[in-house]
């Protein structure tokens, strides 16, 4: 297959990368190594500081790129290889990941999902949530294919028995893709910076310490309970707290840089829990309010006019109390250095975002930073360009970085690369002369 | 077009539950129901997402299968999804002007969450009047009007300049308009630019350098625009060098000012000392290298102090000129100030810095390595809150800081710099004949944050830099490249359409008595035809704001999809009663 443009990642920077290119005649591929397209966006609450849903912003993104008939989606695909050719376009090696089911037969009528016995964590709930072993990923997923795991299936063939259209197939390969293209976008994405890297904190161990990510599927329209109820032992907090700067800011974690969206985030998540908990006390311990956008600074005010208490703190340790309550060991920043220990019903860590994938390891030219992420070497004036000819990069693959600024960049990425297929095949984007 | 039993209107009706956005406060299976018995609706369903990928096939199969022939959405503002629904019926191959959209979030759950039975019940009014509007909906069509492959971008900063390359890319006519005598804006005034120190002119000679090189590049320095007409796709300008430009787009780069203190704020203009972060980097940039003086006498000490004119509170600071703080934060200026300070500290090892601040804000990428240098450099950091400003004493400044128990520091000070904010540029003159959108930081305001962060709500009107939003180099750049792809996307076809909601006039109806004529705030838009003696409309100029339809006596004048006939019907629909 032959396309103008490779994206990988199908997060809301491929996506609106994707569509931008899309709109100027390009000819696109689109590989994301999830069984959806949406990314991380399309699992949040709202989102800062327009208090939109998550989902009303990105559904209709995806909608319009599954849509676009100039965009080829490789979806629950990675990446092998991406080897520059001769004549200077690229070739990638894809791998398609098999679902277990014929997506050419299979009509999302979910019958396989209702009748498998067999109840696994739920990935999108951060495992919150349970779903079956054979599952659409997300009710907006796109596309909506149920996807087999096969590590906890137990092959009893109930899915294979109900499906009306013959679809499942249990012994289905992963298959070689081969695209060809002129141009490479990296929209790589990121992943939160590792729950249990300060073992202190009790990440992972104590059950009513939470991530941010999980934060945000509690507080979601379709959440895995429906409301806001601690892990634990389902009662509904009292008493919450955030722990920012969890998993950034901290050269002992080898992550010394400031991920720049927990902040808000952590601010966004307590006015929602003030909203649906109107009686609830939250706290949000931390070093710096970095509210820099537009519009933040206000949201910021907002929260603490609307009684979210905002302590200047350093968190040592994070302990278990009695009846599944938390202990957080703090150190004042402000007034008295005093220390001193709080309880809380619930912790949200809020962690950081380090890089989700290293492209440095394939056989290209793309270089990354010292932070891990993508390096920019021609950052002040032409941010989406890698140390690679060809390859571009945008989202949060070169940085922390929140949708606002995501979206910006994706719009970016899609004039320079099709700048540079007009200089290197001399034609315009979509062939055209 | 599908559009079975042509004469007789079958509506489908969709009700959305936006998550439980809509769904918390309404009885959405309730407000189907009711509008499953209203007349001419064929089919009334309720789904949790209507713009999801699932909700949007529903109103295709439906419409596919020959049931309906009008569409109905009640679900957020249009303002976020009315483009997402035409595209669906666009889809079904239907026309898609044959579609209404009706708020029932904000204008019904967001607004009544304590009122359950009330918001339910106004959401069955607001949807039977859309049903009502759309039965009487014409077959409209979008207006299409030819695009002048001429790109008009006002400000030549950096963002500016970005934005004229990258139009020019794609082989557009780019006027780019500088108000001053040189191109770079506030680059020029720099000597190297964080995070990574690299050199402010050799970037700026870059861009120069692309600028000459480009012949679709016309540069008109010393320029403003004095008058400005026209429509997306045919902008006409006038340039103050008397030039007439006609354009397709326009790229509002006109970048920032910076803040000045108030008069008396931390004694600035009264006591010599006291300085801003841009003047102290213009006098280190001709100072070189040199050990740091000022007004002649050799530097010890520095008080740098954050948040001057960004962060204010109401009833601490001094309003600006409109009567308003600036509560926003500036973005730039803590690392900026962090960067200068290690500069400093570079050459001058000695010298003693202290750094005033409320929340240290470095949050880009090598932002925070760069206040890592300074305090290994040996700057000490000290806190204040809003409501107790540091004062500033002969030789010292004051400082009550948070960090160690509110105690009051006096620190030695030979010079205290205030680092400023940046406010919007003065641009008043654009936004009242552009009329554009200002948000209430006085930046120019996008139509969407997320959804179009580069666009301006009207058509045609791109944003790129700081006239938005403060924001860094590189993020201005982006900003740039961005404006300019939407812009190569809108340019590049030969017709733009635009929406059909504009004036119409039955000839035969009107008086040729002109009372339409001053109400219009559209030059052309509406005129009189010297021969007929009757008013025309330029649909291409017409904003369709209904001020001629008002004052038309004799009812010749309507607006297309906003008729007379489908304003009763809405009303009528509205006031009528709701069973229990």
């Amino acid at each position: 297959m032959k396309h103008d443009t490779l994206v990988i990642g199908a997060g809301i920077a491929g996506l609106q990368a994707a569509l931008d290119l899309a709109e100027q005649g390009h000819k696109i591929a689109l590989v994301e190594r999830n069984p959806s397209i949406g990314g991380r966006m399309i699992s949040l609450s709202k989102v800062y500081p327009t208090l939109d849903c998550a989902s009303c912003i990105t559904t209709p993104r995806m909608a319009s790129v599954a849509h676009h008939p100039d965009i080829t989606t490789l979806t629950y695909t990675e990446v092998k290889d991406v080897t520059q050719q001769a004549d200077g376009t690229y070739k990638a090696h894809l791998i398609k990941k098999p679902r277990y089911i014929d997506e050419d037969k299979c009509i999302g009528c979910k019958r396989c999902e209702e009748v498998c016995p067999v109840y696994i964590k739920d990935e999108f709930e951060h495992n919150l949530g349970a779903k079956k072993a054979i599952a659409i990923p997300f009710t907006n997923a796109i596309p909506q294919y149920p996807v087999l795991t096969p590590d906890q299936c137990t092959w009893c063939g109930a899915c294979a028995n109900a499906c009306p259209v013959d679809c499942i197939d249990y012994v289905q390969e992963p298959k070689d893709i081969f695209i060809e293209a002129g141009a490479v976008l990296v929209a790589t994405g990121y992943e939160l910076t590792p729950f249990n890297a300060k073992p202190q904190y009790g990440g992972g161990i104590l059950p009513n310490v939470i991530t941010s990510l999980q934060g945000e599927r509690l507080l979601a329209p379709h959440g895995p309970f429906g409301r806001v109820l601690r892990p634990s032992d389902g009662k509904v907090p009292d008493s919450i707290a955030f722990v920012q700067c969890a998993g950034s800011r901290d050269a002992s974690l080898g992550i010394p840089y400031c991920s720049r969206v927990c902040c808000m985030y952590a601010i966004k998540q307590a006015m929602l829990l003030s909203g649906s908990l109107p009686t609830a006390d939250i706290t949000i311990y931390y070093m710096d309010i970095r509210a820099f956008g537009k519009g933040y600074e206000a949201f910021y005010q907002n929260a603490k006019a609307m009684g979210i208490n905002f302590v200047k703190a350093k968190v040592g340790r994070i302990s278990e109390a009695e009846d599944g309550n938390v202990t957080l060991r703090i150190e004042r920043q402000e007034d008295t250095s005093q220390p001193d220990e709080v309880n809380h019903d619930l912790v949200v860590l809020s962690l950081g975002m380090k890089p989700q994938w290293n492209p440095a390891t394939l056989a290209w030219d793309v270089e990354t930073a010292v932070d891990g992420f993508v390096k920019s070497p021609e950052a002040p004036l032409n941010p989406a360009t890698t140390t690679c000819d060809g390859v571009f990069a945008c989202g949060t693959a070169t940085g922390p970085k929140d949708i606002v600024d995501t979206v910006i960049e994706a719009g970016n990425s899609a004039m320079v690369i099709g700048n540079y297929l007009m200089k290197t095949t001399g034609t315009r984007p979509g062939g055209q002369a | 077009m599908n559009t079975p039993n042509n004469n007789e209107p079958h509506v489908g009706v969709y009700i959305c539950h936006c998550g439980g956005n809509i769904s918390d406060v309404i009885d959405v299976k309730r407000v189907a129901a009711e509008l499953s018995e209203y007349p001419n609706v064929t089919i009334s369903r309720e789904f949790p997402f209507m713009c999801s990928d699932a909700g949007q096939k529903l109103v295709i199969e439906d419409i596919k299968s020959g049931k309906i022939n009008r569409v109905v959405i009640a679900a957020c503002s249009p303002m976020l999804h009315e483009l997402t629904f035409r595209k669906t019926l666009q889809r079904a191959a239907m026309n898609p002007f044959l579609y209404e959209h009706v708020n029932i979030r904000e204008q019904a759950s967001w607004v009544h969450k304590g009122d359950h039975e009330g918001a339910t019940e106004k959401a069955i009014r607001l949807t039977r009047a859309g049903v009502e509007k759309i039965l009487r909906q014409d077959e409209l069509e979008a207006i299409q009007v030819k695009a002048a492959k001429h790109v008009l971008v006002i400000g030549g900063g950096p963002a500016g300049i970005k934005a004229a390359l990258n139009s020019a890319a794609r082989n557009l006519q780019v006027t780019l308009v500088e108000k001053s005598a040189r191109l770079g804006g506030h680059l020029n005034e720099l000597d190297t630019v964080y995070p990574a120190g690299e050199s402010a002119q050799a970037l700026l000679h870059s861009l120069f350098a692309e600028i000459k090189a480009s012949p679709l590049i016309t540069v008109a320095l010393n320029t403003t625009v004095t008058a400005w007409d026209g429509f997306v796709g045919n902008f006409t300008a006038t340039l103050s060098t008397g030039e007439s430009i006609n354009a397709g787009a326009v790229i509002m780069s006109t970048g920032y000012d910076h803040v000045i203190p108030a008069a008396g704020e931390y004694n600035y203009g009264a006591d010599e000392r006291v300085v801003t972060l841009p003047k102290l980097i213009e006098h280190l940039k001709i100072s070189s290298g040199k050990p740091l003086t000022w007004n002649g006498k050799s530097v010890q000490s520095i008080a740098f102090i954050h948040c001057v004119g960004s962060r204010q509170t109401e009833g601490v600071h001094t309003p600006q000129a409109d009567g308003k703080v600036n509560d926003y934060c500036s973005r730039v200026c803590c690392t900026a100030a962090l960067h200068t300070i290690n500069v400093i500290k570079k050459q001058q090892p000695e010298l003693n810095i202290y750094d005033l601040y409320r929340d240290i804000r470095t949050y880009g990428r090598g932002h925070e390595a760069i206040y890592e240098q300074a305090s290994k450099n040996g700057i000490v950091f000290f806190r204040f809150t809003d409501d107790a400003q540091p004062e500033i004493r002969e030789n010292t400044v004051v400082v009550k800081d948070v960090l160690t128990w509110s105690e009051e520091v006096e620190i030695p000070a030979d010079l205290v710099v205030l680092v400023t904010g940046i406010k919007q540029g003065a641009v008043d003159d654009l936004v009242s004949m552009m009329k554009l959108p200002v948000s209430s930081d006085r930046f120019l305001q996008e139509a969407h944050p997320k959804l179009r962060p580069v666009e301006v709500a009207n058509n045609g009107y791109f944003l790129a830099g700081t006239c938005q939003a403060p924001m860094d180099l590189i993020e201005s750049s982006a900003a740039a490249g961005a404006a300019a792809s939407k812009i190569a996307a809108v340019l590049s076809k030969d017709f733009i359409p635009l929406d059909p909601y504009v004036a119409r006039i039955q000839a035969d109806k009107c008086t040729g008595c002109e009372a339409c004529i001053p109400e219009c705030s559209y030059t052309g838009a509406i005129f009189m035809n010297e021969a007929s003696k009757k008013a025309e409309v330029n649909a291409a100029l017409c904003k369709g704001c209904g001020a001629c339809v008002a004052v038309c006596t004799p009812r010749a004048l309507d607006l297309a999809g906003w008729s007379m006939d489908q304003m009763d019907a809405m009303v009528d629909a509205m006031v009528a009663e709701v069973p229990a």
